[in-house]
């Protein structure tokens, strides 16, 4: 009788692999060498970035919350990242040991960072929405008070960060960790108690606070997490430019929200799979890259962004329920 | 009186999910009469009304207003025709004014040239409000500042209007849903004297409440519910409260239905106690102890403060003032799952909102409570999920066709049965009970009467917040009364020595 719940999440895998091969198609048609083997390339190592903050941002999404602030949250740790690295460039010690102290003092920074807002979230009853929104505003403007222009890394540290280009197969380095950090979330999710509690709450928080799971606390989780995927994010964003911008990571929120819907997680919460993130990621991904191919101008980009979202988020959304409000 | 018949059901039917809600039943309504309608929770009271004004069709049945066949589709059809009704739940928007509200989606009348003209709609309210008896009104003021009995009038005032204009003899029908549960003494005295005013001028009122002492006082006549029947229907001169009480509860307790052959005797060990446990405004000076393999009655009306008590013993809020003692340690929740480890679980009321998540299956929704203890090193297993739920399927016998079937597709009775698992699952040796057979049909209520007699035989014992006053006397060793927030007494109910239904309800109300 579970067929209802399988039917529809069969159909946004389906549904996301086939408007992965139209766009395919229609991108190689517009312009031959979108699909030779260079751009495939570059098209796969630019995902990573987005699909770890995707990752990050489906359970945020599954338990019915949002975070607006990831893209900013993403900016301001990639200028931490390098204004560290440029503070300690000229001690003593070790270029690696430098990096992995820099990487690791930006990561708990945004688990801080995400747990303030679970908290401010949770324990005020702010609407994530409107919380996450407020963050976003002080985390952009703190990356530009790090530093308002963009800053590159000393030629001397390039070695440290090489790593960024090494490929397992056709894969890079960067993509397989996404992907590893997406399986670890699906087992969590599927397998443990605390996604079963992520479900849960997204389906109805008052009786799943009611059968005794901490609410609080797993919703505090899903924020620190995400958190950790956007500064893993700006740490990889970081790693392919070699170089920090305050302003890199104020596109993502778009982006990573859209991946996620069009992975077929419902924005309302309680259902999705985070295995389909992985296709709404490379649907962004493509459109990103094929209009960069096919050289539409920027500000269009922006439009056509825009109109996907509500694209994706008009399909998913299941009005059936009379019941059913919209604020 | 006039004996004209301004409105009349015959035969209503009424079923959700397999559940019988109205079984036949009949009423009419005299012109310039108020009809008081009384039974126990679940008789059918709210379900007729709510078939009445339009909200739901009843499954067969027929209505007749003013002799023609009436089958509303909604409230405003009901309007339209002269029926008007008050919700149980006040519906006034409270931030803005009286006027406002009484004319709320008929601002167009008083438009002038796309603006509108306060003056005219506040002359207008004043003489709406003077209809109904309420001259003192001022409708510019917000309600918001206005007291319940007054908010109530507000809403009496604005019924009235829509269904007055609309009906063709100027006479309406009004439907009060438990109009006085927010009440104070003299706010109801002061709804008594403006419902007697809307009477005299020819208006009619169906008057529903669980109060029979304010029944007696402001009906002509009474109908009797019980189960969705039919139990009685009387003149006031013909009724006392014992005579409605007797045909509301119908039986005296049943020993086969309460399974009183399995009633034990509870153990001296004290596992929860509460001393001197108040909550601000709510309740306060709450004393007692809980045994193991005892089941503890909570009595009271609405309001008493005994859901508030559920609350704070099953985590959900935190007491203000006094102790809360677990098997013999000082503790304080702040959340369910804080209660949940020292082994108490709240099955609440609210089943679709609280108890279970529609969208889950079975065996997730039984897993819910007990998924930590499922698993091996932090991972779940799926076998042993599904296997619980196969046992305990089989044990509560849940008509389900299968462990992955979604609990939104079950009866009443059977998603009741799904949150008795999970609790069961969970190995709490505390439950609390708080309506456990609210919305289940007879049989699967008798069924649920067995499952708590296992469980305390079991050794766990249990708070019980029954759905009726038989149901928590028939199921107890002890209750406990309350009243305004206060236990105002504690009563045995051995086996053999049950309390008198009389008898407690003289200290709860």
């Amino acid at each position: 009788m579970n067929k209802l719940k399988t039917n529809k999440a069969y159909f946004a895998t389906y549904f996301s692999m086939a408007v992965i091969i139209c766009l395919v198609l229609i991108f190689t048609i517009m312009e031959k060498s979108f699909i030779n083997s260079s751009n495939i390339n570059n098209l796969l190592s630019d995902t990573a970035p987005l699909m770890i903050m995707a990752a990050g941002m489906t359970p945020v999404i599954l338990i019915g919350s949002i975070d607006l602030s990831v893209g900013a949250m993403c900016s301001v740790s990639n200028v931490l990242v390098v204004s560290f690295i440029m503070k300690f460039k000229d001690t003593i010690y070790a270029d690696w040991f430098i990096m992995l102290v820099t990487f690791v003092t930006t990561l708990v920074f945004a688990v801080i960072a995400g747990i303030i807002l679970g908290l401010i979230h949770v324990k005020l009853k702010v609407p994530s929405f409107i919380a996450s929104l407020a963050f976003m505003s002080i985390w952009n403007s703190a990356a530009l008070l790090i530093s308002n222009s963009p800053i590159s890394i000393p030629k001397k540290l390039w070695g440290t960060i090489d790593w960024y280009k090494i490929s397992i197969g056709p894969l890079g380095y960067p993509l397989v960790i996404a992907f590893l950090i997406i399986i670890g979330y699906y087992v969590i999710l599927t397998r443990t108690s605390l996604g079963r509690g992520i479900y849960a709450i997204g389906a109805n928080e008052r009786a799943a606070r009611m059968s005794g799971i901490a609410v609080d606390r797993i919703k505090i989780t899903v924020f620190a997490v995400n958190g950790f995927c956007a500064a893993l994010g700006a740490i990889f964003l970081m790693a392919k430019a070699k170089s920090c911008a305050p302003t890199v990571g104020d596109s993502f929120t778009l982006m990573v929200i859209s991946a996620v819907v069009l992975g077929g997680t419902a924005l309302i919460g309680g259902s999705g799979n985070i295995l389909n993130t992985i296709l709404g990621v490379f649907i962004v991904s493509i459109i990103k890259n094929g209009m960069n191919i096919v050289s539409i101008n920027v500000y269009w980009q922006k439009v056509v962004f825009g109109v996907v979202v509500l694209i994706a988020i008009a399909i998913n959304t299941d009005r059936s329920s009379r019941s059913f409000i919209v604020k | 009186m006039s004996k004209n018949i301004l409105f009349s059901a015959k035969n209503i039917v009424k079923s959700f999910h397999g559940t019988q809600a109205l079984k036949e039943v009949d009423l009419d309504v005299y012109e310039g009469e108020v009809v008081g309608l009384v039974g126990e929770n679940g008789a059918g009271k709210s379900t007729l009304m709510k078939i009445i004004i339009g909200v739901q069709p009843q499954g067969s049945g027929e209505m007749y207003l003013r002799g023609k066949p009436f089958q509303p589709h909604d409230p405003l059809e009901a309007n339209a025709e002269g029926i008007g009704m008050v919700y149980q739940e006040q519906s006034l928007i409270t931030t803005l004014s009286v006027g406002q509200n009484l004319f709320f989606g008929h601002e167009k009348e008083f438009m002038q040239m796309g603006i509108v003209n306060w003056k005219k709609m506040y002359a207008e309210a004043a003489a709406v409000l003077s209809e109904v008896g309420c001259e003192d009104i001022n409708p510019r003021k917000k309600v918001i500042d206005l007291n319940f009995a007054t908010r109530q009038m507000v809403e009496i005032a604005k019924v009235v209007n829509v269904t007055k204009e609309a009906s063709t003899d100027g006479k309406c029908l009004i439907l009060l849903d438990e109009p006085t549960s927010v009440l104070n003494e003299t706010e109801v005295k002061r709804l008594f004297q403006e419902i007697r005013k809307l009477t005299a001028k020819g208006h009619s009122v169906i008057f529903v409440s669980h109060r029979l002492d304010e029944v007696l006082e402001i009906s002509d006549r009474i109908y009797v519910y019980k189960d969705g029947e039919n139990a009685g229907n009387m003149n006031v001169a013909d009724a006392t409260e014992a005579i409605l009480y007797e045909r509301m509860v119908g039986h005296e307790t049943n020993s086969e239905y309460y399974h009183l052959d399995k009633q034990v005797i509870p153990k001296e060990e004290v596992v929860l106690e509460a001393k001197d446990l108040g909550c601000r405004g709510k309740f306060k000076h709450v004393n007692f102890q809980l045994h193991k393999g005892e089941i503890l009655g909570f009595c009271g009306v609405v309001g008493s403060g005994k859901e508030e008590i559920c609350s704070v013993f099953c985590g959900d809020e935190s007491p203000d003032f006094g102790e809360l003692i677990v098997k013999g340690r000082k503790t304080k929740y702040s959340a369910p799952y804080q209660a949940l480890n020292d082994g108490i679980l709240m099955i609440p009321m609210e089943r679709m909102v609280e108890g279970v998540i529609r969208g889950l299956s079975v065996e997730d929704n039984i897993a819910l409570s007990n998924a930590g203890r499922l698993s091996k090193r932090g991972m779940i297993s799926r076998k042993r999920v599904s296997e619980q739920a196969v046992e305990w399927i089989r044990r509560l016998r849940i008509k389900t066709s299968g462990k992955e079937e979604l609990v939104i597709q079950l009866s009443g009775g059977n998603q009741q049965k799904v949150v008795f698992a999970r609790v069961l699952a969970s190995e709490s040796d505390v439950v609390i009970l708080n309506h456990p057979t609210r919305g289940v049909d007879v049989g699967a209520k008798e069924e649920i009467y067995g499952l708590i007699r296992d469980m305390v035989a079991e050794g766990k014992s249990v708070i019980l917040l029954g759905d009726t006053l038989d149901e928590c006397i028939g199921m107890s060793n002890r209750v406990l009364i309350m009243r305004d927030g206060l236990v105002t007494g504690e009563l045995d109910a051995a086996v053999d020595a049950k309390p008198s239904q009389v008898s407690i309800i003289s200290m709860m109300v």
